[in-house]
């Protein structure tokens, strides 16, 4: 168990804690502007690099 | 959507709903807060690093002491303590002034745990009546001052009134009411349980003894979660510390203070509180706009014939009562749902938080709807006011 997997694990949840405030900012028709589209990208992007972190150093 | 365990559901409305319950739209929690949520829920968290004195407000790691004297610069008083809600500020400060049979003068708005904090202390409420705009006045205080006076031979031992009270969200005179209990050398706690988080309040330009404010109701904080603030004159009897000795032990436990019960608010719901600090101070700044947001609604509310606002017009705060006898409540007396038709037709258009079945007077809250929000909820009423027939202005 690494500190680095701990570590991505608590980025990836922020991250979805951002997302989160997104819909809440743009319920309960969720258009999006471009700030927040970009906002949505960069969230994405972290979790999946995230992710990719914690597979490396867990499983493979 | 899947639950947390069997019988706890996730709770997801804000996220999938406008919210316009009347307590609840100030204590959503920022960003940040929810963060601190997920790092920090273990129950002794903000222990980590507690070391001699050994009191919550003096914990340096996280940063707990700086944010106690930075709470207390933020209100305009000398010194903060967190407490778990606004009703045990109340009860920290109504325990050490009033004593068996004192009076206290509340406001005929006051909050049901002030009532609650001073029977705890064997006191007695005196409740001040309200002016025809349902304020409570300066003027009306002070006769009432002279009330007791006369009936009991005592002045009252505390004056607690709401800034913003409620039921209406109306301001109430506290400034004015500050300067009687001045002249009467009475101590006044301000109720800021509603204001406390939202708009800049400072104590000393209040002229309060003591501010009590509420996290989960006005500080992006999860419940339970409260602040009580006073000067240092009065912060040496409310925060005084235990003399107690054990007669066999002889232990004392010299640091903590009586009223507090020692630790006060530990774990998530204090860092929450810290994590949403900074949002908060920055929010406050722009009361103006969430108050230009409410009159742009009512405004469109009362386009509706028979809708009025019940609170006082132009709007002052966020949280406003209405009454809709005259528009939705005449739909209700034949609509087979009765007053639910109004929270179905909510319901399908994605807004929730008016009181279920509802449709005669009733409370909402608009704070921190943004603009696009806003004006899907007023539409919001409008359409559904023409589905029903109901005129509506335009």
């Amino acid at each position: 168990m690494s500190e680095k997997a701990v570590q991505e694990t608590f980025e990836a949840l922020f991250a979805l804690t951002d997302l989160r405030q997104i819909f809440r900012e743009t319920k309960p028709t969720y258009e999006l502007n471009d700030e927040q589209k970009k906002k949505i990208k960069e969230v994405i992007e972290s979790v999946r690099r995230s992710l990719d972190v914690i597979e490396q150093e867990l499983i493979k | 959507m899947r639950n947390i365990i069997d019988g706890i559901e996730i709770r997801a409305r804000e996220e999938l709903f406008i919210n316009i319950h009347p307590i609840q739209p100030g204590g959503r929690l920022t960003p940040e807060a929810m963060k601190a949520m997920i790092s920090y829920g273990d129950g002794y968290s903000t222990c980590d690093w507690c070391r001699k004195p050994f009191r919550l407000d003096k914990i340096r790691r996280p940063p707990i002491e700086e944010f106690h004297a930075e709470l207390a610069e933020f209100l305009g008083m000398d010194q903060a303590r967190v407490v778990p809600g606004a009703r045990r500020g109340f009860q920290a400060v109504v325990s050490t002034l009033v004593e068996k049979g004192d009076s206290v003068i509340v406001s005929s708005l006051a909050h049901y745990t002030e009532f609650l904090a001073v029977e705890d202390a064997g006191g007695v409420v005196k409740e001040v009546p309200l002016n025809e705009a349902n304020i409570v006045t300066a003027e009306a205080t002070a006769r009432k001052i002279e009330e007791v006076r006369k009936e009991t031979g005592k002045l009252p031992k505390l004056i607690m009134i709401d800034y913003f009270d409620y039921m209406f969200g109306n301001e109430h005179d506290v400034r004015g009411i500050a300067k009687v209990a001045k002249e009467y050398e009475i101590p006044f706690l301000c109720n800021g349980a509603y204001a406390i988080g939202v708009l800049p309040v400072n104590g000393k330009e209040i002229g309060a003894d003591f501010l009590v404010g509420s996290g989960h109701k006005s500080f992006a904080s999860p419940a339970p979660s409260g602040i009580v603030a006073t000067t240092n004159e009065w912060a040496e009897k409310v925060f005084r510390t235990t003399q107690m000795v054990g007669d066999v032990t002889k232990r004392k436990f010299g640091i903590k203070e009586v009223e507090m019960l020692g630790c006060t608010l530990m774990g998530a719901n204090l860092i929450a509180m810290m994590a949403s600090f900074p949002a908060v101070k920055e929010r406050v700044k722009h009361w103006g706009d969430e108050i230009e947001k409410i009159n742009y609604f009512v405004n469109e509310f009362l386009k509706i014939e028979g809708n009025k606002v019940l609170s006082e017009m132009p709007r002052k705060h966020t949280l406003t009562k209405v009454d809709t006898s005259g528009s939705f409540d005449r739909v209700a007396q034949t609509h087979k749902r009765r007053g639910f038709f109004l929270s179905d037709e909510l319901r399908d258009r994605k807004i929730i938080g008016e009181f279920a079945g509802a449709t005669r007077t009733w409370k909402l809250n608009t704070y921190g709807l943004t603009w696009g929000q806003i004006k899907y909820l007023a539409q919001a009423f409008k359409d559904i006011a023409k589905k029903y027939g109901i005129k509506v202005l335009e």
